[in-house]
C-alpha cells in the first residue's frame, strides 16, 4: 500500500514538472477594457466620446483644488478683478503676481489637461471611419463632437500660450494635434496654421452635426439637464468666439447671430437660476459637474468652508447697480465680506452649498457681447448699441446711448460685468488694451505693461525637454 | 589501527551484548568551555530520530543503545559527537564565532554556510524580536551589511523601506522579495505577523542566491523561517513587556506668540502690515499666550506585549504553538495598533513521508492619522500651521475654532475623524515530502501555500471638521475600502543527493506557479447627520440631498510560471560549486516578451581546509567565494501594463471609457546581473571573525518613464531603457574582546558603501522627472535643483546660481537646475557591543546612514511668506527688511521659489538604536521553582539620534518630505520572559 502511494506521488510530481501550462501567464483584464478587443462597433465609440467630455472635469482646467483651474479662476486672478483674501493658500499667486515659471505645476497642468482632452477626442476618431458606410449618420454625430471638442481645446490652449491672436499672424501658434500617436513631437507652427486647423475642424463638425442619426440634445429646452454636449449650435458659438479673437468681425457677427436666434436671453427671474443649475435658459453649452465632482471656482471662494481666497475689488463691485439681476446672482455678502456667488451651489444642494456647479462655457449673453463688439469694430455703432442695450435690459441694468470709443469701452465694461469668472477677463485685456492696472491691495503687482512676458504662459519645462521641435515663449 | 578498533568494538559488543540490545540511560551535563552550563543543547542519537535537550542546568538524560553516537549541538557552538560508552557522559562544547555550521536557508534549499558560495546574511529572530515595534522589517536596521532599512514614520505598525545592495531599479519595485516558510508574502504587510514567531531572517544578496527566484529576485530576497517544534520535552514560555513612548524633539523651530505677532506687525510684506488688524491690547494679551499644542496632540503612549508559546514533540510529531497580543498606543493621540496573532506549526514523519504544516493568523486594527502631505486638515500639518497664540481649547472646553487665519484646529480632525485599518492576515503552508526508499538520496516534494490578506479601511469624516468641506452634501462621510488579496504559491520538486568518496553533490528540478488575485471594493457614503457614526448612519442619496454614494470595485490577477534547477557540488569539503538556472514567464509583460531565462553560478574555496594551510596559525578559517548570475524584476506598473486599457468614467450620468494605460508592445523584464567576490575569515584563535564582499551589478532594460511630448495627451511612457550599475563594498567584523572569569565582551560593526550610476539611456542623455534626473554617468535619481545663493543685501531678492556655477541672478529659471545631491545614502551600517557577566547582559546597537539629502518640502509651507496667516519657521525672523541687511532669508517681495537648494538638507544621522539590559536568573534558583528560564529586561529604543535635518527624523526614504511626518518611535520598555 505504502509503495503504491509512493509511486503515485512520484508520478504526480513528475507529471507536474513536465506539463507545460503557458496559459497560466495569459491573463486579460476584467475590470478595464483591452483596447485591442474593443471598438468593434460604432456604439463602442460612444463610450470613448463620453470619456472625452469627462476629461473636461479635470482639476487643472476649470474645477480646481490647490492650483488648478487655469482656464477659469486664473484668468480672472491674472486680470484686475480680485485681490488676495485671508484664506489664500497661494495657489493662484503666480497668476496674480504674473511670476509663473516654466516649472510651475499649474502651468504644466493646464497644458497637459487641454491636450489630454484632445487625446481622448483623437482616440474617439481613431478607426471611426470604418463605420461610415454602414452607419454614416452615427459616425457624423460622434465625429462632429470629437472634432469640435478637439478644436475648442486647442483654442483654450491658444489663449494662454499664443501671443498674437490675429488670424494670419506668423507668430508661433500651438501644435495642432489631430492623431493619436504618443511618439509625435509636433512643432508649434504659426498662429495662422493653428487657426486654419481649428476653423476646418469646427466647420466640418458643424456640417457633420447637421446631419445625424438622432438629436444630441434639445435646441430650445431649458431643462437643467440640457446642453451638456456639443451640437451644431455649440459649434456656432465656438466659431463666434474664435472669430472675435481672430479679428474677423463679419464671421463673428454671422455665427453669434445664429446662436442668439436659437437660444434667447434669460429673463430676470430665470437668470439667477442659471447659476444654481435650475435652468439652462440661454445656456449654449455647459460642462456638467455633479455631486462628487470637484467644486468650480473653489480657488476663488469655497462655499463649503467659507474659505475666501480671492476677494473682488471694489472697482468691480461698483460696476453693478443694485437693481441689476447680476448683482445678487454673482455676489453675496457672507460673514461681512463680499464673495463670489456665481458658483455657490446647485439648487439641489440645499443647506450645504458645496460649489459643485456646471461650467457654462457658452451663453447667449456672451454672444450679444461678441456681436456688439464685432459690430462696433466695424463702425456699426447703432447695431452694436442695440445689442448692448438688449443685454442690459435683460439684466435689469440701465441702458445707454454710447457711441464711438465710449461704446467700445461700454462693451468692454459690460463684458467684465457679465462674464466675471467665466474664463475671459485676462484674455479680453490681452486682446484689446494689452495693459492691466490694478488699484486695490496689489502691492508691487499693480500694473502689467504691454511688453511683459507674462501675457503668455511659458511652455512647460517638461514639454521643452521632451519635444525637440518646441519653441519657448519669449522671455522665459 | 582500523582493525584494532574493530576488534575493540567487537569485544565491547560481546561484553555488553545483553545490555546493548536493550536501551540504557545515558545522562550527564553539557558545559561551555568557559564552565557555564549550557541549556537547550540538542542531543540526538545519530542515525535515528530520537533526541532530547539539556535543561537549564545543562543536564540531560537520554535512552540510547550502548555505543550509539550522541550528537550534541547548539547554535553558536561546534557540535560534538560522543560515543555512548558510559552511562554518565559530561560534555564540553567549544563556542564558535564564525559559525560555519550555521544553516543557510535560501527558501528552496538548505545548506551550511561552509558549503554555500553565495552572499547571505543571517539574523537570528531572538536577537531582534525584543524590540517593541509592530512591523518586523524595522527590527533589522543596522544588523546586516548590505541591508538598508529606512523607516520614515513612527505610526504604529508602519512598514519600513528595505533595500538590499542599492536600488537596482528607478521606477520598478526596489523592495526585496519576502519568503515566509517557503512561500511569497506581500512586503510592507507585516503589521499582522508576530516577530516573536520568527526563527531566522536570511538575507540573500548575490546572484547565485537570487537567481533561484528568477524574475522576483533582482532586489534580493529575505527568507524567513518560523519556529518549529523540537523532539524534546514540551516547554512553555511566556514573554511580557510594557513601556512608554515619548515625543522626540523636533529640530524645526516655529515662532512663539510674541515672535509671530512681531512678524505680522513689523515685517513689511506684499499683504501689508498687521493683516489681522490687531489692536495694541490684542497684541498684549495674545503675546502672553503659550498654547500647549504638544500635550494636546501628543501623549506619553503605552505599549504592551504578551507572547505565550509552547514547543515540543516526539520522534514522529513535533509542534510549535504561539499566541500573542500586541497593544501599542501611538504617540499622536487617537492612533494605535492592536494585534492578536496565533500560530500552529506541525511536522509529522510517517516512514518515508514527511508532512509539514505552518499556519499563522493575525488580526490587527491600526488607527492612523494622515501624514507627509500638504493638506491643511491633516492634523500633523494643522498642529504646525495653527497660529501660536491660538489655544487648543476654549475656556469652556470646546475646540478653539477661532483661528483668524482659517487654519483648522488639528484636534477635531484627529478626534472626530477616524482612519482605521483592520487587517486579517493568514499565511498557510503545507508540504509533503517523500524520500524514495528504492533510491537513496531521491526526494520528491510538493508544497502549496497561501498568503491571504483581508484589509478593511474605514475613514469617517465628521461633519464638524475641516475635512468635511470637500464632502458632497457636506453632511460627513464614511468611506469603506475592502481589499482581499490571495497569493498562491505552489512548488513541486524532485531532488537527488549523493555522496561518493570525495564527491558530494545534489541536484533539484522544480516547477513553480505563483498566482495573485487582488479584489478591491468599497463605498463612500454621505450624510452622516444622525447620531450613528458608522455605515448604518449613511443617509440614502436622492436627487436633492447630494448624498449619492460612490461605489467602486476592481479585480486584478497576476501569474508567474517557472521551471528551474538548483545544483550543488563539493569536493573534499574544499571546493564548492552552486548552480542555478531558471525560466520564468509573467502575465504582466507584452506577448513575446513574457518568458526569460536566469542563471547563476557560485564558486567557493575553503582555503584553511588545504593541507598547506594546516601549519599556519593566523587563520582559523579562511574562505574565498565568487558568484555571478542574473535575476529579474517585473514589479512595475499595473497587472496588465503592456495592454492598451480603457477604464470606466462617467459624464452627465452616462458611462464612458477613457484611456488609462498605453500599449507597450516592447515591455520586458528588468534584469540585474550581479558579480560578487567575498572573503570570510576567523582569526586570533577564533576571536575575530569577519567578511569582506565586493559586488557589482548591472541592471539592464531599466524601467524608466521616457518623456513624451504632452501634446499627445500623456507626458511619458514606461519603457525598458538603459542600464544602471550598483557597485559596493560590505564589511562586517565581530570581535570577542574579553572572554574570561565569567566576563564576555563582544563588539561588532558593519558598513556598506554603495553607488548607483546610470550607464546608458538608449540614445537619451538624461531623463528629468520633477526634481530628479537620471543622467548618464551620474547617480541614479540625482537631485536636480536650481542652486540658491542667498540674498542680495541691496534689495532682498533671492539669488540663484546660473547653470554655469559662477553667475548670480535674481531671476529663477528652471533651466539653471544642476545635480546637487542624491536621495539614497552613500553608506550605512551599524555597530554595537554586548557585555555579559553572571547572567547580566548589556547590549547596545547604533545605526548610521550618510551621504544623502532630503528635500524638505515641509519647510516650504513654513517659510513661504505668503503663508503669513499660519505659523511660520522661526528663521523667518531673519527675513530681509532693509537695504544692507545681511541674511539668508529673502524679502517677502522677492518671488518665492520652492524648487531650489534652499530646502535641500543633509540627511546624515547616527542613531542610538537600542540599549538593552537584562538579567537571567541562575539555574539553581530556577530548579527550585521548576522553571527553565527567567529573564527580566529593560530597553530603550531610539534613545538618541544625532542629525542636523530640520524635522523630527532624517530617515526619509522617499527623498522628498511633502509635509509633517509622524515622529519616530522613542520607546522605553521593561519586560520578563519565563519558561516552564
Amino acid at each position: 500500500m505504502r509503495n503504491k502511494i509512493s509511486l503515485l506521488l512520484m508520478m504526480i510530481t513528475t507529471g507536474v514538472l513536465l506539463v507545460s501550462c503557458k496559459k497560466v501567464v495569459d491573463l486579460k483584464p476584467t475590470h478595464t477594457i483591452d483596447g485591442d478587443l474593443f471598438f468593434n462597433t460604432v456604439g463602442d465609440y460612444e463610450f470613448a466620446l463620453n470619456a472625452a467630455y469627462d476629461r473636461l472635469k479635470q482639476n487643472s482646467m476649470y474645477a480646481g483644488v490647490n492650483g488648478g483651474s487655469i482656464f477659469l479662476c486664473a484668468v480672472d486672478v491674472a486680470g484686475d478683478n480680485f485681490y488676495g483674501g485671508p484664506a489664500n493658500l497661494g495657489a493662484m499667486n503666480p497668476y496674480f503676481r504674473w511670476n509663473y515659471t516654466a516649472d510651475e505645476a499649474s502651468v504644466q497642468g493646464g497644458w497637459d489637461a487641454a491636450y489630454n482632452v484632445i487625446q481622448q477626442a483623437n482616440i474617439t476618431l481613431r478607426g471611426l471611419q470604418r463605420f461610415r458606410t454602414s452607419d454614416p449618420l452615427t459616425v457624423n454625430r460622434i465625429e462632429g463632437q470629437a472634432r469640435a471638442l478637439r478644436a475648442y481645446m486647442h483654442f483654450e490652449a491658444m489663449r494662454w500660450w499664443v501671443d498674437d491672436y490675429a488670424r494670419n499672424s506668423q507668430e508661433p501658434g500651438i501644435p495642432y494635434v489631430d492623431t493619436f500617436n504618443v511618439e509625435l513631437m509636433p512643432a508649434r507652427g504659426t498662429v495662422e496654421q493653428t487657426y486654419d486647423a481649428m476653423e476646418a475642424d469646427l466647420k466640418i463638425a458643424k456640417e457633420l452635426l447637421s446631419d445625424i442619426d438622432e438629436p444630441i440634445q434639445s435646441i430650445s429646452s431649458a431643462a437643467a439637464t440640457n446642453r451638456a454636449y456639443i451640437d451644431s449650435l455649440v459649434c456656432n458659438a465656438m466659431l463666434a468666439r474664435m472669430y472675435l479673437y481672430a479679428g474677423e468681425a463679419d464671421s463673428a457677427i454671422k455665427y453669434s447671430s445664429m446662436v442668439i436666434a436659437a437660444r434667447p436671453l434669460a429673463n430676470t427671474a430665470e437668470f439667477p437660476l442659471i447659476w444654481q443649475d435650475g435652468t439652462t435658459r440661454e445656456v449654449v453649452w455647459s460642462i456638467k459637474f455633479q455631486a462628487g465632482d470637484a467644486a468650480l471656482a473653489r480657488e476663488i471662494y469655497q462655499p463649503a468652508g467659507d474659505q475666501l481666497s480671492w476677494r473682488p475689488v471694489t472697482a468691480l463691485l461698483n460696476l453693478y447697480d443694485p437693481a441689476d439681476v447680476r448683482t445678487a446672482a454673482y455676489w453675496v455678502n457672507r460673514n461681512g465680506r463680499m464673495v463670489l456667488n456665481k458658483y455657490f451651489a446647485k439648487t439641489t444642494a440645499g443647506a450645504s452649498p458645496d460649489g459643485v456647479t456646471d461650467y457654462k462655457v457658452f451663453r447667449t449673453g456672451e454672444m450679444y457681447l461678441i456681436r456688439a463688439e464685432a459690430r462696433a469694430n466695424k463702425g456699426l455703432d447703432a447695431a452694436a448699441l442695440a445689442d448692448l442695450n438688449a443685454l442690459r435690459s435683460a439684466r435689469n441694468a440701465a441702458t445707454g446711448t454710447e457711441s464711438g470709443t465710449a461704446l467700445q469701452t461700454a462693451i468692454a465694461i459690460e463684458r467684465r460685468k457679465e462674464l466675471v469668472v467665466e474664463g475671459h477677463r485676462f484674455f479680453d485685456l490681452k486682446r484689446t488694451t494689452r495693459s492691466i492696472s490694478r488699484t486695490q491691495n496689489c502691492s508691487s503687482f499693480c500694473s502689467l505693461g504691454s511688453g511683459s512676458r507674462a501675457w503668455n504662459l511659458p511652455v512647460p519645462q517638461t514639454e521643452m525637454i521632451a519635444n525637440d521641435n518646441m519653441v519657448q515663449n519669449p522671455g522665459y | 589501527m582500523r582493525f584494532k578498533s574493530l576488534l575493540l568494538t567487537l569485544a565491547a559488543f560481546l561484553l555488553f551484548s545483553s545490555l546493548a540490545l536493550a536501551q540504557q540511560v545515558v545522562q550527564g551535563r553539557v558545559m561551555a568551555s568557559s564552565g557555564i552550563p549550557l541549556s537547550g543543547v540538542s542531543i540526538s542519537i545519530k542515525g535515528t530520530d530520537a533526541g532530547t535537550s539539556s535543561d537549564n542546568d545543562g543536564r540531560y538524560r537520554i535512552n540510547a543503545t550502548a555505543n550509539a553516537i550522541l550528537v550534541f549541538s547548539m547554535v553558536g557552538y561546534t557540535p560534538k559527537e560522543v560515543v555512548a560508552n558510559a552511562t554518565t557522559l559530561d560534555v564540553t562544547l567549544e563556542p564558535i564565532l564564525a559559525n560555519l555550521q550555521e544553516v543557510v536557508v535560501t527558501g528552496y534549499t538548505t545548506q551550511t554556510r561552509k558549503q554555500y558560495t553565495g552572499s547571505v546574511a543571517r539574523i537570528s529572530g531572538s536577537d531582534v524580536n525584543l524590540q517593541p515595534i509592530g512591523s518586523f522589517d524595522q527590527l533589522l536596521q543596522g544588523r546586516s551589511p548590505g541591508l538598508l532599512i529606512q523607516s520614515q514614520s513612527g505610526q504604529p505598525g508602519s512598514a519600513a523601506s528595505v533595500t538590499i545592495r542599492g536600488k537596482g531599479s528607478v521606477l520598478g519595485g526596489t523592495q526585496p522579495l519576502y519568503i515566509v516558510d517557503g512561500i511569497q508574502v506581500t512586503g510592507a504587510d507585516f503589521q499582522g505577523i508576530n516577530p516573536a514567531d520568527i526563527e531566522t531572517y536570511n538575507v540573500l544578496k548575490d546572484a547565485v542566491a537570487t537567481a533561484q527566484y528568477g524574475s522576483r529576485g533582482a532586489n534580493g530576497v529575505i527568507v524567513i523561517t518560523t519556529r518549529r517544534g523540537k523532539n524534546a520535552k514540551t516547554r512553555l514560555s511566556y514573554d511580557f513587556q510594557y513601556g512608554t513612548q515619548t515625543l522626540p524633539k523636533s529640530q524645526l523651530d516655529l515662532m512663539s506668540s510674541r515672535e509671530k505677532l512681531d512678524y505680522e506687525l513689523y515685517y513689511d510684506r506684499p499683504d501689508g502690515l498687521n493683516p489681522f488688524g490687531w489692536s495694541p491690547d490684542d497684541v498684549d494679551s495674545l503675546a502672553k499666550i503659550v498654547a500647549n499644542w504638544d500635550d494636546a496632540v501628543f501623549r506619553k503612549a503605552k505599549t504592551q506585549q504578551h507572547v505565550l508559546s509552547a514547543t515540543g514533540g516526539n520522534d514522529k510529531t513535533r509542534f510549535f504553538l504561539s499566541g500573542s497580543v500586541f497593544d501599542q498606543q501611538g504617540l499622536v493621540r487617537a492612533t494605535s495598533l492592536r494585534r492578536y496573532t496565533g500560530r500552529v506549526n506541525l511536522d509529522h514523519t510517517a516512514g518515508a513521508v514527511k508532512f509539514s504544516l505552518s499556519t499563522t493568523l493575525g488580526v490587527s486594527t491600526a488607527t492612523n492619522t494622515d501624514e507627509n502631505d500638504n493638506v491643511i486638515s491633516t492634523p500633523l500639518n494643522a498642529y504646525r500651521w495653527t497660529l501660536p497664540y491660538i489655544t487648543p481649547y476654549l475656556p469652556d472646553g470646546s475646540y478653539n475654532l477661532l483661528d483668524p487665519g482659517g487654519n483648522p484646529n488639528p484636534l477635531p480632525e484627529l478626534f472626530l475623524n477616524t482612519n482605521k485599518n483592520r487587517q486579517l492576515k493568514g499565511i498557510g503552508v503545507a508540504s509533503i515530502e517523500y524520500r524514495a526508499p528504492f533510491m537513496k538520496g531521491l526526494t520528491a516534494r510538493t508544497q502549496w501555500g497561501i498568503d491571504f490578506t483581508d484589509n478593511q479601511g474605514e475613514n469617517y469624516i465628521d461633519r464638524n471638521t475641516q475635512e468635511n468641506n470637500v464632502v458632497p452634501g457636506g453632511g460627513g462621510a464614511l468611506q469603506i475600502t475592502n481589499l482581499r488579496r490571495v497569493r498562491t504559491t505552489g512548488t513541486t520538486s524532485l531532488q537527488y543527493e549523493r555522496k561518493s568518496g570525495d564527491h558530494n553533490w545534489g541536484v533539484g528540478l522544480y516547477q513553480e506557479i505563483v498566482k495573485r488575485k487582488t479584489e478591491t471594493n468599497g463605498f463612500f457614503g454621505f450624510g452622516l447627520v444622525g447620531p450613528i457614526r458608522n455605515a448604518s448612519g449613511i443617509t440614502p442619496g436622492n436627487a436633492t440631498n447630494n448624498y449619492i454614494p460612490v461605489v467602486n470595485g476592481n479585480v486584478t490577477e497576476d501569474a508567474l510560471l517557472s521551471y528551474f534547477t538548483i545544483a550543488n557540488y563539493d569536493y573534499q569539503g574544499k571546493y564548492f560549486v552552486n548552480l542555478t538556472g531558471r525560466r520564468d514567464g509573467s502575465s504582466r509583460l507584452a506577448e513575446g516578451n513574457k518568458f526569460v531565462n536566469y542563471g547563476g553560478i557560485g564558486l567557493g574555496w575553503a582555503v584553511t581546509a588545504e593541507p598547506f594551510m594546516q601549519q599556519q596559525q593566523v587563520f582559523n578559517n579562511l574562505k574565498l567565494k565568487f558568484s555571478y548570475g542574473s535575476a529579474g524584476n517585473a514589479d512595475i506598473g499595473n497587472s496588465y501594463e503592456a495592454l492598451e486599457q480603457f477604464g470606466p468614467v462617467s459624464y452627465n450620468g452616462a458611462p464612458g471609457l477613457s484611456l488609462v494605460n498605453l500599449r507597450k508592445d516592447q515591455l520586458s523584464w528588468e534584469t540585474r546581473t550581479t558579480a560578487n567576490l567575498g572573503v570570510e575569515f576567523t582569526t586570533m584563535k577564533n576571536r575575530l571573525s569577519g567578511s569582506i564582499e565586493l559586488f557589482n551589478s548591472i541592471t539592464r532594460g531599466l524601467y524608466l518613464n521616457r518623456l513624451l511630448s504632452s501634446t499627445n495627451g500623456v507626458g511619458s511612457i514606461l519603457t525598458n531603457l538603459g542600464q544602471l550599475q550598483n557597485r559596493g563594498i560590505e564589511l562586517s567584523l565581530d570581535y570577542n574582546l574579553v572572554n574570561q572569569g565569567g566576563w564576555n565582551l563582544n563588539v561588532f560593526a558593519n558598513w556598506t558603501g554603495n553607488q548607483s550610476i546610470i550607464k546608458a539611456l538608449d540614445g537619451n542623455n538624461e531623463i528629468i522627472t520633477g526634481i530628479n534626473i537620471n543622467r548618464i554617468g551620474s547617480v541614479a535619481n540625482s537631485i536636480y535643483l536650481v542652486r540658491y545663493a542667498g540674498v542680495d543685501p541691496d534689495n532682498g531678492d533671492a539669488l540663484y546660481l546660473k547653470a554655469d556655477g559662477k553667475t548670480l541672478t535674481n531671476i529663477y529659471d528652471p533651466s539653471d537646475a544642476v545635480i546637487v545631491g542624491q536621495f539614497d545614502p552613500k553608506g550605512f551600517g551599524g555597530f554595537g557591543t554586548s557585555v555579559s557577566y553572571m547572567g547580566v547582559e548589556l547590549s547596545a546597537l547604533f545605526t548610521y546612514q550618510y551621504g544623502y539629502q532630503v528635500f524638505n518640502q515641509a519647510r516650504v509651507d513654513l517659510e513661504n511668506p505668503q503663508y503669513w496667516f499660519s505659523n511660520l519657521n522661526r528663521d523667518l525672523l531673519r527675513e530681509w527688511q532693509n537695504p544692507g541687511d545681511i541674511t539668508d532669508i529673502p524679502s517677502p517681495f522677492s518671488d518665492f521659489q520652492a524648487a531650489t537648494t534652499r530646502f535641500l538638507e543633509k540627511g546624515d544621522f547616527l542613531r542610538f538604536r537600542n540599549l538593552t539590559l537584562s538579567y537571567s536568573l541562575p539555574n539553581k534558583l530556577l530548579g527550585k521553582w521548576d522553571m527553565t528560564h527567567l529573564r527580566v529586561f529593560a530597553q530603550a529604543q531610539n534613545l538618541h539620534t544625532w542629525y542636523s535635518f530640520k524635522g523630527y527624523d532624517p530617515e526619509v526614504f522617499t527623498g522628498i518630505l511633502t509635509g509633517a511626518v509622524y515622529p519616530a518611535l522613542r520607546v522605553f520598555t521593561m519586560g520578563v520572559s519565563v519558561g516552564l
